[in-house]
């Protein structure tokens, strides 16, 4: 114990098992009393290589290896490198083969935003929600296993087009699966901005001011609660978005409750642009030829992952396999901003702010095959931080 | 800072960055500006935030291996649809370039990535510690570099216990 009238900050490390989303991380957050002073982050428990794994590949081969990156949002990883490669290659995909692709992006952001939403259900205490909007996402999930034959790495993307065409069973699978999730959403919405308990944990919790997002350099839907006018498919669109423009969704408060409302809100804009392309599907092949060796060239692709900007930098030296492949992933550039972001804070809020980047492991961790376990005393596990903020706001609420 | 005078500073840069470097267009939406040295760096990156034009998007390590002998070092700013990319040539022994977080601290992670990486000494950075790379991998060994095998990378991990 430290002696009367001496402060000592008190080190709590947390992971690497089980921070938000069950994936490996390992954070060390010193506070003193209750509130946060310092936070690191440590990454790399999950890294695999990839990107150094490509090198070794045929362009064919690197398709299945980067679909990989990610489970959430393994289409936009593929999509993000077709559209890299087809352009260096200067092919022209069908129209028909581009509208799939974004419909399956936009179902595939469907999904992943209502995984994150009922993570952070969970990580707030309200397990109903978690219960409700997991339950909900089985539709999405259903409609691209229906559409896909697998519920995770549905393997569409192809380089030069898609794999698989839509038929009128599965247009009307989904016409019915959009129609209850827009009702679904709009309940949701009503519960993140009126549920008094909910808003407890939200409102006013994890500012970050339009300029901290600029200058921490978040992309996506957390960029956009914070009013950074920051959105790929608006700006450049790209794939068949063009022809579907999406409007973008902006928030000025910054706060947690503002993430929630962003990504909620994007989601109508994800039903209407699938409504859309249903309605105007082109016709035509899926598919174009594209050559086994690419010509020499470098070029970058950048798309909207469900999380943010997602950059791809790939350089051909005219062989049948990459010279270099960067993936710069959404979760990197927030994750940043989190660490940042908690001092000052609530050791209780901890679980919350960090689930409300919507932060994605896997993603950031590339690279290098090597991860080996550590002996570690663990002082905190996430699941006792998450219990501790739930604890917590029962005990200060009225 | 007044903003004429901000201004003023930014144009008398840019027009030397445009005397003393070559600029390409390989793309309709990109334009890669070729530095000549790495002293250049730091002042085309602060004349870019001072016009607030793009933000820092990443930072990509190529190698272009061992009979070249260089790494190349690439800083992507994207602002809307445009990417612009500065390049830098360094020699792949003691590479070394200057850390950005002075200017924009978010490429912290990024310079991180580069040097544990490439091997490139990123010289003002503070944190240096690994950001991905498990700590018994030896320090000389640079995962990215062309001449290491994904094998080599393996065989090479020491194993001791923690």
């Amino acid at each position: 114990m430290s002696e009367v009238g001496k402060r000592e900050s008190f080190t709590v490390p947390i992971g690497p098992q089980h921070p938000a989303l069950k994936e490996p991380e390992h954070f060390l957050i010193s506070v003193d009393g209750e509130i946060v002073t310092d936070a690191t982050v440590r990454l790399g428990y999950a890294h695999r290589g990839i990107e150094k794994a490509v090198e070794s590949r045929t362009w064919v081969q690197s398709l299945y290896m980067l679909e990989r990156i990610c489970g959430i949002c393994s289409h936009i990883h593929a999509m993000a490198y077709c559209l890299g490669v087809e352009q260096l290659a200067g092919v022209e995909v069908p129209p028909r083969a581009q509208a799939i692709r974004v419909l399956v992006a936009e179902l595939e952001r469907i999904h992943s935003h209502l995984l994150w939403f009922g993570v952070a259900a969970h990580e707030a205490g309200f397990d109903t929600l978690f219960m409700y909007t997991w339950r909900d996402r089985e539709k999405v999930m259903d409609l691209l296993e229906g559409f896909s034959g697998n519920r995770v790495n549905y393997s569409v993307n192809v380089l030069g087009g898609v794999k698989f065409d839509i038929d009128d069973t599965q247009e009307i699978a989904i016409r019915e699966a959009i129609s209850f999730l827009e009702e679904r959403t709009h309940h949701y919405l009503d519960v993140v901005t009126q549920d008094a308990m909910f808003l407890q944990r939200t409102r006013g919790i994890g500012v970050m001011t339009r300029s901290q997002a600029e200058v921490l350099g978040t992309v996506g839907p957390t960029a956009r609660a914070s009013n950074v006018y920051r959105e790929i498919r608006v700006e450049a669109p790209y794939a068949a978005y063009d022809k579907y423009p999406v409007k973008i969704i902006l928030d000025s408060r910054g706060d947690l409750e503002a993430r929630f409302v962003v990504r909620l809100t994007e989601l109508f804009e994800s039903y209407r642009v699938i409504l859309e392309i249903l309605e105007t599907l082109p016709d035509g092949d899926l598919t174009t030829r594209i050559p086994r060796r690419i010509k020499a060239g470098e070029t970058v692709s950048r798309v909207e992952a469900p999380r943010g900007e997602l950059f791809y930098f790939i350089k051909s030296n005219g062989s049948d396999t990459p010279e270099r492949i960067r993936a710069r992933t959404p979760t990197i550039c927030n994750m940043m901003s989190v660490v940042k972001l908690l001092v000052g804070h609530q050791l209780a809020d901890v679980p919350m702010i960090l689930a409300g980047v919507d932060p994605c492991f896997s993603c950031n961790d590339r690279m290098v095959v090597l991860n080996r376990g550590r002996k570690m005393e663990q002082l905190f596990t996430w699941e006792a931080l998450r219990q501790y903020g739930i604890d917590y706001y029962q005990r200060h609420s009225a | 800072m007044k903003t004429e005078e901000a201004l003023s500073i930014a144009r008398q840069l840019v027009e030397e960055w445009e005397f003393k470097t070559k600029t390409e267009r390989p793309e309709p939406n990109r334009l890669d500006v070729a530095l000549t040295t790495v002293d250049d760096l730091i002042p085309i990156v602060v004349g870019l935030r001072v016009i607030r034009l793009g933000y820092l998007a990443a930072i990509t390590g190529l190698d272009l291996g061992p009979d070249e002998g260089d790494l190349e070092i690439l800083y992507h700013f994207c602002t809307a649809a445009a990417v612009i990319t500065l390049r830098i040539r360094i020699p792949r022994q003691d590479a070394s370039v200057p850390s950005l977080t002075e200017i924009i601290p978010s490429a912290e992670a990024f310079e991180r990535e580069l040097s544990e990486m490439f091997g490139v000494e990123v010289v003002g950075l503070r944190n240096k510690m690994r950001l991905y790379l498990p700590e018994d991998l030896p320090e000389d060994v640079f995962p990215m570099r062309k001449d290491i095998s994904d094998q080599e990378i393996s065989q090479s991990v020491t194993l001791q216990e923690i």
